[in-house]
């Protein structure tokens, strides 16, 4: 079977960030949206599939409670994937993994593909979620599933004779790989131009099947390793002075005054 | 006993990383990609270095993997670059250890290590505790550099990777520029239509004594600008005098890179774009029309204080 998981997290959205009073940050009231770049990697398994033919699953742990107040942000995550591409959702939604973990969201994400039998030849993911931005869990993946992993997938050229050819992004360069499969890629914005859902794909999603789980299905147990001593939002504070003139000029002008006075103007 | 693993990329992230590295334990040194070229100048610190002399993220998280099982380490400390992160994300998955990347601020307690990283795209902090073993990436500039001072021991390490071949290797193209020492920056974004039309945003930096960067799209999918001009939480971080941004959305993970600088200046054509409230001046203007008056004005301007 040559099935496809897509990884899709429903991350904090970073435009988004509430503050408490005591200028802590407010995760609770923070909303949830689909990580940016699982769009890359839904786009992508859309043209996969031309070419190996299986089904794709998209794969989402919840890591930010609290667990009801989530219900609706989470359905949209999973119906962007479902309407994207996805024949079936698995969701894992479990008060005992919130807040998130590295090293047990990996773990649930490995349990999930292994014990419902997703048999993928390939695994993507984004690069990174844009909360927390910690570009591992693809990796953890991996080892976990004992696949090969390469990170920072700017191109996916060619699939042919159980490989795949890959551009991977590193620091310095770029290489051109080829991957044996089955194997687990994380990718980046660079990859594609992902194109929303249309109306009919979003109406259709609403029948493909999604299977919430929690560890009890799973028959996991994990352990936590990571204790939050504190959250704290930077303050920023900008000027904010606008200049709205119908006058291209006198904007120009103002904003020259503007520059000298604060000192930062060197002709 | 050695107890901290410091992963090396090249010679210039070693000092530091050693030096925090001696707060908190004994080092052994992994050298891999620049650093297992110039290995001389990281056995100069007095530990043993394994050297791997490849860069590729496969390798060095079989080595890494290796002298973990060995040495049984409590922490593993690396750079926070591409090649590191992915490397030992692996690693992590292998034994279930915890991993933070760009960590800005890390201290060792008896049980466990406590650090700070940015979060929600860096405007947030996040204070966390983990027990040990875990790993921990910075940007070697957190700490201080260690003195250096006797030989340590080469050894070697190779290993195959999984039977991932590289085909080729491409060079990034650089220019050379160095964002972040540049007093005055001035960020162009996708507002732009046209690489060509880049030529006024470089006509405005040269005016103003300054460098041009740009949002990620702009170096790494449209490559308009070389990758070393792309600002951001995952490109430059730069904190000039005056940073302009000409259509530029505002991002967050844009505006990660740019919150050092001392005085910010939008320019949008949409009151609404998320940059205007996160600016000190944001000119609500269509870029086209703004940028060559801007220009203009700041011509004059010199002429006139050069006249007298
Ligand atoms: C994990 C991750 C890491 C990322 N890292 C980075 C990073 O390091 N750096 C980075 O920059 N981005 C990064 N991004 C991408 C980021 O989210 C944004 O997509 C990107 O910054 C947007 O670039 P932009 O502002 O050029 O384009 P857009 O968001 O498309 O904004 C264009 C702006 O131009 C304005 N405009 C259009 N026409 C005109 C005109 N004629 N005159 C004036 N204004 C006009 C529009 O109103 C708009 O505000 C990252 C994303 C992810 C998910």
């Amino acid at each position: 079977m040559s099935n496809i998981v897509v990884l899709v997290k429903a991350s904090l959205n970073p435009e988004v960030v509430r503050q408490n009073p005591d200028g802590t940050f407010d995760i609770d009231y923070t909303p949830l949206k689909i990580s940016d770049v699982d769009r890359n990697a839904l786009e992508e398994a859309v043209r996969l599939k031309q070419v190996f033919g299986g089904k794709v699953y998209s794969v989402t742990v919840l890591t930010w409670g609290p667990l009801k107040a989530r219900e609706k942000d989470l359905r949209l995550v999973v119906q962007e994937a479902l309407a994207k591409v996805a024949d079936e959702a698995f969701v894992v939604a479990d008060e005992s993994i919130i807040p998130g973990d590295y090293s047990v969201t990996a773990n649930v994400i490995a349990s999930v593909i292994k014990k419902m039998g997703l048999n993928p030849i390939l695994v993507l993911a984004g690069e990174a979620s844009i909360d927390e931005s910690t570009y591992q869990i693809p990796g953890r993946v991996a080892a976990k599933l004992g696949l090969p992993y390469v990170g920072y997938v700017r191109r996916i050229r060619e699939v042919r004779d159980g490989r795949v050819v890959v551009e991977r992004d590193l620091e310095d360069y770029i290489e051109v790989l080829e991957v044996p499969l089955p194997a687990v890629l994380s990718v980046t914005q660079e990859l594609n131009e992902p194109r929303p859902p249309t109306l009919i794909q979003i109406r259709m999603a609403s029948r493909k099947p999604v299977h919430m789980l929690t560890l009890k299905d799973l028959g996991l147990d994990v352990k936590r390793q990571r204790s939050i001593v504190e959250m704290r939002v930077v303050t920023v504070s900008r000027k904010q002075v606008l200049i709205e003139e119908a006058d291209v000029e006198k904007a120009a002008l103002k904003l020259v005054e503007y520059l000298e006075k604060e000192g930062v103007l060197r002709l | 006993m050695s107890d901290v693993i410091v992963v090396s990329q090249k010679p210039s992230d070693a000092g530091e990383l050693i030096g925090l590295a001696r707060t908190m334990g004994n080092p052994v040194i992994v050298a891999f990609q620049d650093s297992a070229e110039r290995v001389e100048e990281l056995l100069g610190y007095g530990h043993r270095v394994y050297r791997v002399k490849s860069s590729r993220p496969e390798v060095l998280a079989k080595a890494v993997n290796i002298l973990y099982e060995e040495f049984k380490p409590k922490l593993i400390l690396g750079p926070n670059t591409r090649n590191v992160k992915d490397a030992m994300s692996v690693v992590a998955g292998l034994h279930d250890i915890h991993m933070a990347p760009d960590v800005v601020e890390v201290r060792g307690e008896v049980d466990g290590v406590i650090y700070k990283r940015g979060f929600m795209s860096e405007r947030v902090t996040i204070t966390v505790k983990v027990p040990y073993p875990t790993i921990i990436l910075a940007n070697p500039r957190i700490a201080e550099p260690a003195p250096k001072g006797g030989v340590g021991e080469l050894k070697e390490l190779s290993f195959d990777s999984m039977g991932v071949k590289v085909v080729e290797v491409k060079p990034k193209e650089l220019s050379g520029i160095n964002l972040e020492a540049a007093e005055v920056v001035v960020g162009v974004g996708r507002g732009f239509k046209a690489k060509d039309d880049l030529r006024m945003a470089f006509e405005l930096a040269k005016l103003l004594g300054g460098q041009v960067g740009g949002t990620r799209p702009i170096a790494a999918d449209l490559k308009w600008l070389p990758e070393d001009a792309w600002i951001g939480i995952s490109g430059k971080r730069i904190a000039p005098k005056l940073y302009i941004a000409i259509g530029v959305s505002g991002a967050p993970q844009h505006m990660s890179g740019v919150a050092g600088s001392k005085i910010i200046v939008a320019v949008n054509k949409d009151k609404a774009a998320p940059i205007i409230k996160q600016s000190d001046y944001g000119v609500v203007a269509d870029l086209y029309k703004f940028i060559p008056t801007l220009i203009e004005v700041l011509k004059r301007k010199r002429g006139a204080s050069h006249s007298t």
